[in-house]
C-alpha cells in the first residue's frame, strides 16, 4: 500500500499524544533516563502507548483510538499514573508545559536511534533546541478529501489552541513575555508552518510527490505543518498545542477540536478558503505572544477583534454539537479559564512570582500534572 | 641599622601559603595528567600529592599534614554534606527495593571483606575494622566525577545514594566497634560504653541542629543564589568546626546535616545546591592531601592481601547490586555500571585509618597498610572506573569534557 492512501477512519474519532518533560528531583533540571523508565514502562499493561522521543528527557504517551471525550480522559488518567508512579521508582518528575523553564539545550542527549540521529545531523542545534513539549490532535477523517477541507478550515482555529494550551513562557531561564515560547523553536525549521492551499487530496498527493521527486522530502513525517493529515492513520493531526500542565486539559482541547471538525465536516458552513492563510502568520503571533489577551483578524468576515472573544463565540457556536458528543463539560471549562483570561502560562508565572525560582516552579508543576493538591502554605 | 621588620630566615610560611600551594600542585598535577596520559584529573592531584608527600619529596612533612587537617575536615565536610543532600528519603520509601540494595550493597560488601582478612590471618577485631573501612565507597571521588562529567541518570543518582548510605554505615560500624578496641585495652566498660554512644549521638544532634539552623535562615533569606550559598558555606564550616571541637565525627555530623536538610525542608525554602568553582577547590585540596598521606612502600610487602581486599570489595558490592537490580527497578547493564562506579576509595577512607590508629597503634601495622595501599590502588583506578561507568551508561553531558 502506498503511504498516500489515505485510510478511512470511522468519522471523528479522537487520539491524543502528549511529549513529556522528565525533570530530575534534586535539582528539577531534564533528566536523562527516558530509556530505563521506557524499560519500566514495557512491562507494565497500559491502554495507550508510550515511545521514546528526539531527546534523552523526554517520553511521549499515546491514547488509543476514542469515540468521545469520557473515555480519553478516563485513559489519560490512567496512563498519567502509571508515568508517574514507575517515574517515581527512578525518582524522577513528570511534568507537562511546552519548554522547560531553564533546561541548557547544548546540555541535550539525542535518543540513539537512526531517525533521530538523522534528524541531529541534518538540523544541528536546532535539533536540541527543539526540546519542546507538544500535544497533538488526531480526528479521525472518511477520506483524503473530508481531511484536506478540515486541515484548510480548522487553521482559522489554530490561535484558540494556542491561546487555550499556551504553557511555555519560559525558556532557557528566561521570560520570553509569548504565552508560547515553544512555537518559536518549531517555527525554525524549515518545513515548519501550513500546508500549501490544494483542494482535495488528488492534488494534494501531486503536490507531495512533487515535494519529494524534487528532493524536499521523503515522507510525510518530514513536514512539521501546524495541522496536517495523516494518511496512515486516517486522520488530520493538529500540532500547534503545548502541552497542557494536565492531563484534564488535554482531554478538554482534544475535545473541542473534536466538536469543531463534526460541525465543519458535518455542516461544511462554507468551502475552504485561500484567505485564511493571508492572516495566518499575525494570529499565530497574537496568540503565542499574548495568549488570551492577543487580537484575532477574521480570515472570512475580515475585521479585528480579540481572540478570547472568537474563542467565546466559537465555543458556543459548537454547543450542539459538543452536546451530542457529551462533551459539554469539557467546553464549559475552556470557557470558564478564557472569561477568567486564565491559562497554564499564567499559572506557571504566577508560580514563579510566588516562590521565586524556577526550579521550584518545575517542582510545582510536577505536583500538579502528577494530581496532588497543591499545600496550603504554598 | 635595624631591620627588624625583615622576616627571619627561612620564612615560616603558614596555612595560608600551603592552602595555595596544594591549589597549584593539585591544578598543574591535574592538567598534566589529563593532557599528557588522558586519565581523569583526580589522578594528578593524587599524584601532586604523592610527589610533595613524605614518600617523594618530603615537601609536604608528617608535621605539615598534621597541620593541614582542618583542611581536610573542612573539605570532607562539605563533600558529605553535598551528599548526604543527595539522599532523598521519599525515594527511599516509594522504591523499597533500592533501600534494601543499598543496605546490601553494604552488608555483602563488609561480609566479603571480613572474610577475605580473616582467611589471611588478621585478628576478628581488626579485620572487622579494616571491613568498615572498606565498605565506604569514595564520597569525594563520585561526586567529583559526577560534577565534571555533568552526569545524569540512573546510575549517578543511585551511587550518590548508595554512596551515602555505604559511607554513612561504614562510619556507624567502626563507631560501633570501638567498645570492643576499648575493652583489649582495658578500659572500663562504662567508657567503652559510652564512647560510641557519644560520638553518633552528639554527631546527629549536631547535624540536626545546624540543619534547622539551616532551614530557618534560608527561609529567611529567601530564594537568592548568592545569599544561600554564603549560608550553607557558613553552616557547614560552623558544624565542621563544632564536631572537631567536641571530639566528635565531622563525616557523621555533615552528612547528617545535609539529609536533613534535604528532607525536612518541607516548606521548600532551599534552592538546589551549587558549589560551582568555589567547592572545586576543596576537591582539589582533599585529593592532594589524601596523595600525600598515600603509603606506596607497603604495597608490594602485602600485594596478596590487598588485591584480595579489592577483589572482594568489587564482588561484594556486585552480588547485591545485580540481585537486586531488577527488583530496584534498572536493568542489569545499568545495575553492572554501578557497581563500577562504586569502586572508588579515598579521602574518607584515609581519614578513618590515621582517627583508628591514632587510637589503637596497633591497627597502624600491618592492616593498616592493607587497607592503605587498596586506597593507593583505588586512588587511582577508582575514578577511572566511576569515570567509565557514567560515560558507558550515556550519563554523562556530551558537552562537558573529561572528569
Amino acid at each position: 500500500m502506498d503511504e498516500m492512501d489515505f485510510t478511512s477512519s470511522a468519522g471523528l474519532t479522537l487520539g491524543v499524544e502528549l511529549e513529556l518533560q522528565l525533570a530530575q528531583s534534586h535539582d528539577y533540571d531534564l533528566g536523562r533516563d527516558a530509556a530505563e523508565l521506557l524499560a519500566r514502562l514495557a512491562r507494565v499493561k497500559l491502554p495507550g502507548a508510550v515511545k521514546p522521543e528526539i531527546t534523552e528527557s523526554m517520553i511521549e504517551l499515546n491514547t488509543s483510538i476514542h469515540r468521545g471525550h469520557a473515555t480519553l480522559a478516563a485513559e489519560l488518567d490512567v496512563m498519567r499514573d502509571a508515568v508517574v508512579q514507575e517515574a517515581g521508582m527512578l525518582n524522577l518528575r513528570v511534568c507537562g508545559g511546552g519548554t522547560h523553564p531553564f533546561h541548557s539545550w547544548s546540555a541535550r542527549r539525542i535518543f540513539p536511534t537512526e531517525r533521530f540521529k538523522h534528524i541531529l545531523e541534518r538540523y544541528g542545534y536546532l535539533a536540541k533546541q527543539f526540546t519542546v513539549f507538544g500535544q497533538h490532535i488526531h480526528i479521525g477523517c472518511a477520506s483524503g478529501d473530508d481531511a484536506v477541507y478540515l486541515v484548510h478550515m480548522m487553521t482559522r482555529y489554530v490561535p484558540h489552541f494556542i491561546a487555550l494550551s499556551a504553557a511555555s513562557p519560559f525558556y532557557q531561564g528566561e521570560d520570553t513575555s509569548f504565552q508560547s515560547s515553544r512555537l518559536t523553536a518549531v517555527n525554525a525549521f524549515p518545513l515548519a508552518g501550513h500546508m500549501p492551499f490544494v483542494e482535495d487530496w488528488a492534488e494534494f498527493i501531486e503536490y507531495f510527490h512533487k515535494m519529494r521527486a524534487l528532493g524536499v522530502v521523503e515522507s510525510m513525517k518530514d513536514f512539521y505543518w501546524d495541522i496536517r493529515p495523516k494518511p496512515e492513520f486516517g486522520t488530520v493531526e493538529m500540532r500547534i498545542c503545548d502541552t497542557p500542565l494536565t492531563v484534564a486539559r488535554a482531554a478538554q482541547l482534544a475535545a473541542y477540536a473534536q466538536a469543531l471538525a463534526k460541525w465543519l465536516l458535518e455542516e461544511r458552513p462554507r468551502p475552504a478558503r485561500r484567505a485564511v492563510y493571508l492572516v495566518n502568520a499575525f494570529n499565530r503571533f497574537e496568540a503565542a505572544r499574548y495568549g488570551l489577551r492577543g487580537q484575532f483578524i477574521d480570515p472570512f468576515e475580515e475585521r479585528k477583534r480579540p481572540l478570547a472573544d472568537d474563542i467565546l463565540d466559537a465555543l458556543a457556536g459548537v454547543a450542539p454539537q459538543a452536546a451530542a458528543l457529551e462533551s459539554a463539560d469539557a467546553l464549559g471549562a475552556l470557557a470558564a479559564d478564557v472569561r477568567r483570561g486564565y491559562s497554564d502560562a499564567d499559572w506557571l508565572r504566577e508560580r514563579f512570582a510566588a516562590n521565586g525560582s524556577l526550579a521550584h516552579t518545575v517542582r510545582e508543576s510536577a505536583a500538579r500534572w502528577a494530581g496532588d493538591k497543591p499545600r496550603a502554605s504554598g | 641599622m635595624s631591620l627588624g621588620f625583615l622576616p627571619q630566615l627561612p620564612p615560616a610560611f603558614g596555612q595560608p601559603a600551603l592552602f595555595g600551594a596544594l591549589l597549584l600542585a593539585g591544578l598543574l598535577g591535574g592538567e598534566g595528567v589529563r593532557r599528557l596520559l588522558g586519565l581523569p584529573r583526580i589522578t594528578g592531584y593524587v599524584l601532586a600529592g604523592v610527589l610533595l608527600g613524605p614518600q617523594v619529596s618530603g615537601l609536604l612533612a608528617p608535621g605539615a599534614l598534621g597541620e593541614a587537617r582542618v583542611l581536610i575536615d573542612l573539605s570532607l565536610g562539605l563533600i558529605v554534606f553535598e551528599l548526604g543532600h543527595r539522599l532523598d528519603a521519599q525515594w527511599l520509601r516509594r522504591n523499597r527495593w533500592l533501600f534494601v540494595a543499598a543496605l546490601a550493597e553494604s552488608a555483602f560488601c563488609f561480609g566479603a571483606v571480613l572474610a577475605v582478612l580473616l582467611a589471611f590471618g588478621f585478628e576478628p577485631l581488626l579485620a572487622a575494622t579494616a571491613a568498615a573501612i572498606g565498605t565506604a565507597t569514595s564520597p569525594a571521588v563520585v561526586l567529583l566525577v559526577a560534577h565534571e562529567l555533568r552526569a545524569a541518570g540512573q546510575v549517578t543518582e543511585r551511587m550518590l545514594v548508595f554512596t551515602a548510605v555505604n559511607s554513612m554505615l561504614a562510619y556507624v560500624a567502626l563507631t560501633l566497634l570501638l567498645p570492643f578496641l576499648h575493652l583489649e585495652h582495658a578500659m572500663s566498660w562504662r567508657e567503652a560504653l559510652l564512647h560510641p554512644l557519644y560520638i553518633l549521638g552528639g554527631s546527629a544532634l549536631v547535624g540536626f541542629v545546624a540543619s534547622l539552623s539551616l532551614l530557618w535562615l534560608a527561609g529567611w533569606v529567601g530564594k537568592r543564589e548568592d545569599r544561600q550559598f554564603i549560608l550553607l558555606v557558613a553552616l557547614v564550616v560552623l558544624a565542621v568546626g563544632a564536631a572537631r571541637s567536641l571530639n566528635l565525627s565531622v563525616v557523621v555530623t555533615l552528612i547528617t546535616l545535609g539529609m536533613l536538610a534535604r528532607n525536612f525542608d518541607y516548606e521548600h525554602v532551599l534552592l538546589p545546591l551549587r558549589f560551582g568553582y568555589g567547592g572545586q577547590l576543596f576537591f582539589v585540596i582533599l585529593f592532594v592531601l589524601t596523595g600525600a598521606s598515600l603509603e606506596f612502600t607497603a604495597v608490594p610487602a602485602v600485594a596478596a592481601a590487598v588485591g584480595a581486599f579489592i577483589i572482594a570489595r568489587y564482588l561484594g558490592k556486585s552480588l547485591a547490586i545485580v540481585a537486586f537490580g531488577r527488583l530496584s527497578g534498572v536493568r542489569p547493564a545499568t545495575a553492572g555500571l554501578l557497581a563500577l562506579a562504586l569502586q572508588p576509595m579515598s579521602g574518607l577512607a584515609v581519614v578513618m585509618v590515621l582517627d583508628t590508629a591514632a587510637m589503637y597503634p596497633a591497627f597502624g601495622g600491618e592492616l593498616g597498610a592493607v587497607v592503605l595501599s587498596a586506597v593507593a590502588v583505588l586512588e587511582i583506578l577508582g575514578p577511572i572506573a566511576t569515570q567509565f561507568a557514567l560515560k558507558r551508561a550515556g550519563e554523562a553531558d556530551p558537552a562537558a569534557g573529561s572528569a
